[in-house]
């Protein structure tokens, strides 16, 4: 048997590959010299079953996509729909769907940052992430009911208020986020393992980042300034001050330095939207059959992950013709191959996990 | 250079990561015991759907069909009769295993006889009994010893 | 007659009995000790419900391994296969015979030694025997006929060759000291010195421990059974008390490794200062309590270290060893040469 070229089948069912991902790697000893994914394995047919159902049944289907952000999803398409529609949406409801939505950024990035640490080999770290997150769930969960699959905005805003209650809750778990972080990046960012493992490691440079379309924070890391928060501002984003975290070297280093330092920003977003919550209403007045005069549009969000757009065509029914869906998973996973050749096999792990794919959104 | 040197040979990155982990070893843990200690659903927790009576034990349903038209899962199959005073439902099929809780049904309906119970313990060891009909529907019905329980031949 | 038979028969099987079960007991609190002490470090409690507060949860898997299928899929070579838990376990328990436990005690009347055999050259047989463990590991990943146990395999190949330099070299500077590589003598000659050699040789000390945790494969350097990278490592394959056989052996290496750092830098089953008058009373102490507490304390280490580091890359592994441990050993060894030499 030879060493030099050895086939290895990672996924569907490998502790790291996140869910269903298959990946077939060549192996020349441990160095990989090729990697295809295939996809498929949590395929729904979300795209079509879209066709069959009216907007506002939509939205729930939206959940499952990236189910570690549900809300951001959410709020991709409920956008597109108003953008159709000509819906203008409260400001007080704007302002509520950007404190839900930057809560579910941070929630997204702790999740990831603890299954990231935890494909590196700190175990820890996962649960101190998860302990965070589960008080942003709290949150959800007093909110809207729910905690994962959230559904939490509808067409025209938002179905509830912020009482003083969920806001006390809000401040309350701003407060334990940075001392938390301390601890993430006292474990991690200056651990010489943690340096070793991901300092150099899965390098891309900006102009192959654009090339492949990447988008969110494995764009940033490599030091381009992308934000659509920022730049084709959105639901009044506008209205808040915030930094866009940018890397260097396009390394996994410096996606996990860009995510940590997003959190940060997105906590100073929703102390930002607290204080300045406007009066008024939450919600827009949508009829309960919404029929849609015949048109396309296209509208994408800063999710999470990166960019996250939807396509919707109506046709002047109350279902619409066709929706697509522009999933940053899924274009930032096509990076993978560029990055992982002529690296260790190791290191595909945590290439791998710092692109924070998830197959819901890939597999569609 | 020496300094980092001497800094990297003393291994503080390393002893600073054994204190934090120290830290939580004796900070309070955040998990719950559950059998022992159940986690008190929040307000609007969206536990199973059920329907409420109004005040006089008579069913709040119209058997309007607005829950079935909203839908996305088509759980619903609801036929009603029109009684003395006004509509009531006398088929209410709901299917459990299809439902994803996402409250359509709840928000659309207009005498708020859907309501979401706070109820999440939802296993049963024979899947006949997650297809409820009318009987079943009702928030006194006894939930819990229905599951269990399984489906009785009849 | 019956003097002959107690002191030259029950007395020996006695002890190899003890020595053989002592290992499998200890893996048994770990097993407990390590799944609790990682539970509370992450925020959790761990297993807390078979027996009072977990204790029984060992044994609860042990019944579940014993009882589970043993697979042993079709491209397997058998007989290695079959083979290599059982070498792993058996010489891993092996070297524990040159290991002493305690001080002599006089029990009705006969001295007991608290280790099998005494050898003069107790430190080196220890440290051959424990390494001849790896080639289970070696043989296991091979036969399986697998890609990830193959390449947790050859990992551990390259890991065992690479740490065992430092250990020898780092055994050398304590064995500057104690002048004998007899275990025995060398708790007796830290008895003599009054003063535990970790004190002297610090950073013999610090080598010693982190190239045992990469002798014993855990983490930061659990390589072979890297768990995000190669699924299970070397014993992917195997199922029920085969594996179980691994999973002992494991343990067992840790306690091996907790008790050589102990006996040859913290002084075996001494109290601590044994010669200051001030702190005799710690003496009435059995000496089998000291060793077993200090080991504990190593132990309780092993885990704590595993629940706070990321995991080294295979390239870096070897970059520390043959970079960084390596020379610094030498050094340390030079250094302290000249020392005694001088002095």
């Amino acid at each position: 048997m030879s060493f030099k070229d050895i086939e290895l089948n990672m996924g569907p069912q490998h502790p790291s590959t996140h869910g269903v991902l298959h990946l077939e790697l060549a192996v020349d000893n441990e160095i990989v010299t090729r990697v295809k994914p295939f996809l498929g394995y949590l395929h729904r047919g979300i795209e079509k079953i879209c066709e069959q159902r009216t907007y506002q049944q939509i939205t729930p289907l939206t959940d499952r996509l990236d189910y570690l952000a549900a809300i951001s999803n959410n709020l991709a398409y409920l956008l597109t729909v108003e953008k159709l529609a000509g819906i203008e949406v409260p400001r007080r409801g704007q302002y509520i769907r950007v404190i839900l939505t930057e809560l579910q950024r941070i929630a997204s990035h702790l999740a990831w940052v603890g299954f990231f640490a935890n494909d590196i080999g700190a175990m820890s770290v996962l649960l101190y992430g998860f302990a965070e997150r589960e008080d942003i769930l709290e949150i959800f969960e007093e909110y809207i009911g729910a905690r994962l699959t959230v559904h939490a905005l509808r067409i025209g805003g938002v179905p509830h208020d912020l009482d003083e209650k969920i806001m006390d809750m809000i401040r309350a778990s701003l407060g334990t986020i940075p001392g938390r972080l301390a601890d993430i990046e006292g474990l991690l960012s200056e651990n010489r393992i943690w340096k070793h493992r991901t300092q150099g490691i899965g390098v891309i440079s900006g102009t192959d980042a654009i090339e492949f379309g990447l988008t969110g924070p494995v764009l940033r890391a490599t030091g381009i300034r992308w934000d659509i928060r920022k730049d084709i501002p959105y639901s009044s984003y506008g209205d808040f001050e915030f930094d866009v975290p940018l890397g260097k070297n396009g390394d996994v280093y410096d996606r996990f330095q860009v995510r940590i330092e997003e959190i940060r920003q997105s906590a100073r977003i929703i102390r930002q939207a607290l204080d300045r919550l406007p009066e008024g209403e939450i919600r827009a007045k949508v009829p309960r059959v919404m029929k849609i005069a015949p048109g396309e549009v296209f509208h994408s969000i800063e999710a999470p992950k990166g960019e996250l757009g939807f396509y919707i065509k109506s046709n002047g029914t109350d279902r619409p013709e066709r929706v697509k869906i522009k999933a940053p998973s899924f274009i930032n996973m096509h990076s993978l191959e560029l990055m992982c050749t002529g690296s260790l096999f190791a290191d595909v792990v945590g290439i791998l996990g710092s692109l924070d794919i998830v197959l819901g959104e890939i597999d569609k | 250079m020496i300094v980092a040197f001497i800094k990297k040979m003393l291994l503080l990155d390393m002893l600073r990561g054994l204190v934090i982990t120290l830290k939580y070893y004796f900070s309070p843990k955040v998990t719950i015991q559950f059998p022992e200690r159940v986690k008190e659903p929040r307000a609007r927790f969206r536990g199973i759907i059920r329907l409420y009576r109004n005040d006089e034990g008579g069913p709040l349903c119209i058997a309007c069909k607005l829950c079935q038209k909203a839908c996305p899962e088509d759980c619903f199959d609801i036929e009603g009769k029109k009684f003395e005073d006004r509509m009531r439902p006398v088929k209410f099929d709901w299917k459990l295993q299809r439902c994803t809780f996402c409250g359509l049904c709840v928000e659309v309906c207009p005498t708020s006889a859907i309501r979401f119970s706070k109820e999440f313990r939802l296993s049963s060891t024979d899947k006949r009994v997650f297809f409820f009909d009318l009987a079943h529907m009702y928030e006194d019905f006894d939930l819990q010893s229905y599951l269990r329980g399984g489906k009785k031949e009849e | 007659m019956s003097g002959f038979i107690v002191s030259e028969i029950i007395i020996p099987v006695i002890k190899s009995v003890a020595v053989a079960l002592f290992p499998l007991v200890m893996t048994v609190v770990m097993i407990w000790m390590e799944r609790r002490v990682v539970a509370l470090i992450q925020s959790r409690l761990g297993p807390n419900r078979v027996g009072f507060e977990g204790v029984l949860q060992p044994i609860a898997d042990a019944i579940k391994l014993f009882f589970k299928e043993d697979i042993m899929h079709r491209g397997a070579d058998r007989s290695l296969f079959n083979l290599s838990p059982v070498l792993t376990l058996f010489t891993s328990l092996l070297a524990f015979c040159f290991v002493p436990l305690g001080d002599s005690i006089n029990v009705f009347g006969y001295t007991i030694n608290l280790w099998v055999a005494e050898s003069p050259v107790g430190l080196l047989l220890t440290l051959g025997i424990s390494s001849i463990s790896v080639f289970g590991v070696i043989f296991g990943g091979w036969s399986s006929n697998s890609k990830y146990p193959l390449l947790g395999g050859l990992r551990s190949v390259v890991q065992v060759l690479s740490y065992e330099i430092p250990i020898v070299l780092t055994v050398l500077s304590v064995v500057f000291f104690s002048h004998s590589i007899s275990l025995v003598d060398i708790v007796a000659s830290q008895k003599a010195e009054g003063m535990w050699y970790a004190f002297y040789l610090p950073v013999s000390f610090i080598v010693f421990w982190i190239s045992a945790i990469a002798e014993t494969n855990r983490a930061p350097f659990d390589l072979p059974e890297a768990e995000s990278e190669l699924v299970a490592g070397f014993h992917t394959e195997y199922s029920g008390m085969k594996f179980a056989y691994y999973y002992i052996a494991e343990y067992t290496h840790m306690v091996l490794a907790s008790s050589l750092v102990v006996i040859l830098f913290f002084g075996g089953w001494l109290p601590p200062f044994p010669n200051v008058e001030a702190l005799s009373f710690l003496g009435y102490v059995p000496g089998f309590i000291w060793y077993l507490v200090k080991i504990m304390f190593f132990l309780y280490v092993f885990i704590w270290i595993r629940a706070t580091f990321p995991r080294y890359r295979f390239d870096e592994l070897i970059r520390l060893a043959w970079k960084w441990l390596v020379p610094l050993s030498l050094a340390n060894v030079m250094a302290i040469a000249l020392v005694r030499s001088l002095g």
